[in-house]
């Protein structure tokens, strides 16, 4: 059984159709990175597995189970999905251990206290044992958003979603977030990354998915795709991403 | 030192505190002594009714916590109807808001006692809470929900994102930050509310300001009872302003 599969997504916000027919499968241990323009729709897409956009048509499978608007159904998938977000999303009124634990005695029903227990373990796990007690105001973006990974961890995934994670961070911090999701992937969970960090995609994606204009345009293997991109957009696309790097 | 240099200016902001509240003081005794060439302040007689002034000031805190509670319940309702995807109550949530904040306080009195009073029983006292209440929440309604608009749709993503319900979403992340958020204009609106029952004196109410009137026609002293009531008054409205910055403290996230 795939954990994701997405068949004839469409959709549109008012006159703008953002995603024009998605079709693809997610299987376990994968990590396929997406790349794409600005306003491809890679948020959308993402959004729409976790179901914060409703498809207009079209259906998302999650580990067998249709999503299809029952409430109870989404929110277990949610709760199975991780999403990492591009500014971190932390909540500001607590402090980053509880951050981690909210969704354990919210979702899970555990206690505070057995639920703080887990959220240390996640936090020593992306390095910031000793920022508990600190406020997402008290962090660095690189600590937020490894705040912000260890909070998905901790609710034990079946998948979890990036949307660019490193990009609204200085470029001194953004190592510190990819090594952590260079962790996971190591562990063989199972990821959705959209990412510009062309390095991360080579060497650590299983797969790569081109996408522009609402259509997924090509899809391959990271060697394949890199040497060779049979698209001509593309191509085009990671030389421009490459000539930015250089 | 860094704390010691702290506690210096905070020694000093308290010594010009005290040294402005001493000119403020001196000035006020100067016009007293100039008035009181003029009209001949009579204390005593005043103060010979202190039981009306006490049972008045009794009446008011009563009438003003109860109307904070209520006023309070009202817009945290109607700021959630306002911001419900629920096109009606979206619309009930905006009538309601609309009609309270373009009609004067004291018509709505005059409106629930004469009007509402007449059809069901209600006493001056009910009668005021309720007018006091439905007028102080409709501006409360708004403070909250400009708190809750000021809540970080991100962060209600993450919220939903985790498999949160959206009773949880409110309750854990939208709530405890808008609070915060609307606390300083909620307790500028609790102050108003305070002064604004004065008002009730209109159907005769024996709040504060309706007794400083009777000792005021009694005694024909009424600069004195209205001197007293003013005081009284800010006494009420500081302490609560007092009791609100201590809270904005103790909740204020770093
Ligand atoms: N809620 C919305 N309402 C209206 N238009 C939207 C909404 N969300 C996205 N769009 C539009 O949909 C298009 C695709 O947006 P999306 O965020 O999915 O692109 P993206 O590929 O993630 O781009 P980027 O790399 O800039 O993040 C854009 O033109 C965007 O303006
Ligand atoms: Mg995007």
């Amino acid at each position: 059984m795939s954990v994701l599969e997405l068949h004839d997504v469409h959709k549109s916000f008012g006159d703008l159709k953002v995603l024009k027919g998605i079709n693809f499968k997610v299987e376990r241990g994968e990590i396929v990175v997406i790349l794409g323009p600005s306003g491809a729709g890679k948020s959308t897409l993402l959004r729409i597995m976790n179901f914060l956009e409703h498809p207009d048509s079209g259906q998302v499978v999650f580990l067998g189970k249709k999503l299809n608007g029952n409430y109870k159904i989404i929110r277990w998938a949610r709760s199975k999905m991780g999403f990492v977000f591009q500014h971190f999303n932390l909540f500001s009124h607590l402090k980053a251990l509880d951050n981690v634990a909210i969704g354990l005695v919210k979702v899970k029903g555990k206690s505070w206290h057995e639920a703080r227990e887990i959220a240390m373990k996640y936090l020593e796990k992306v390095g910031l044992s000793d920022k508990a007690q600190n406020y997402p105001s008290q962090l660095s973006g690189g600590q937020k958003q490894r705040v912000a990974i260890a909070r998905a961890l901790a609710m034990e995934p079946e998948m979890i979603l990036f949307d660019e994670p490193t990009s609204a961070l200085d470029p001194s911090l953004v190592g510190e977030v990819l090594e952590v999701m260079k962790s996971l992937a190591r562990e063989g969970r199972t990821m959705i990354v959209v990412t510009h960090e062309m390095g991360f995609a080579k060497s650590v994606g299983t797969r790569i998915i081109y996408m522009e204009d609402g259509r997924i345009l090509e899809e391959s293997g990271p060697t394949e795709f890199f040497k060779n991109p049979r698209n001509e957009r593309a191509k085009r696309f990671v030389d421009s991403i490459l000539e930015r790097v250089i | 030192m860094c704390r010691r240099s702290e506690g210096g200016m905070k020694g000093f902001r308290i010594a010009r505190r005290l040294l402005t509240a001493a000119g403020i003081f001196a000035l006020a005794a100067v016009g007293y002594v100039l008035i009181g060439k003029v009209y001949p302040f009579n204390w005593g007689l005043v103060l010979r009714y202190y039981r009306l002034f006490l049972m008045g000031l009794f009446v008011t805190m009563k009438i003003s916590l109860i109307s904070i509670v209520i006023s309070f319940f009202l817009g945290l309702l109607f700021a959630l109807m306002r911001k419900s995807k629920i096109e009606f109550f979206e619309d009930i949530g905006g009538l309601y808001v609309w009609f309270f904040r373009n009609t004067p306080l004291l018509v709505v009195i005059l409106l629930t006692y004469y009007g509402v009073g007449t059809i069901v029983n209600l006493d001056r006292f009910w009668a005021s809470v309720i007018a006091l209440s439905l007028f102080e929440g409709a501006y409360i309604t708004e403070i909250i929900r400009s708190g809750i608009e000021a809540v970080p749709k991100g962060e209600i993503e993450a919220a939903k994102s985790l498999g949160f319900t959206n009773f949880q979403v409110f309750a854990s992340v939208v709530f405890p930050q808008s609070i915060r958020i609307a606390l300083p204009p909620l307790i500028g609106q609790f102050v108003s509310l305070i002064k604004d029952s004065s008002l009730a004196s209109i159907i005769a109410l024996g709040e504060l300001t309706m007794m400083a009137r009777q000792v005021g026609t009694r005694t024909l002293a009424s600069f004195e009872s209205y001197l007293i009531v003013a005081f009284l008054y800010i006494a009420i409205t500081t302490i609560i302003s007092t009791l609100g910055r201590y809270l904005e403290r103790r909740l204020a996230i770093p």
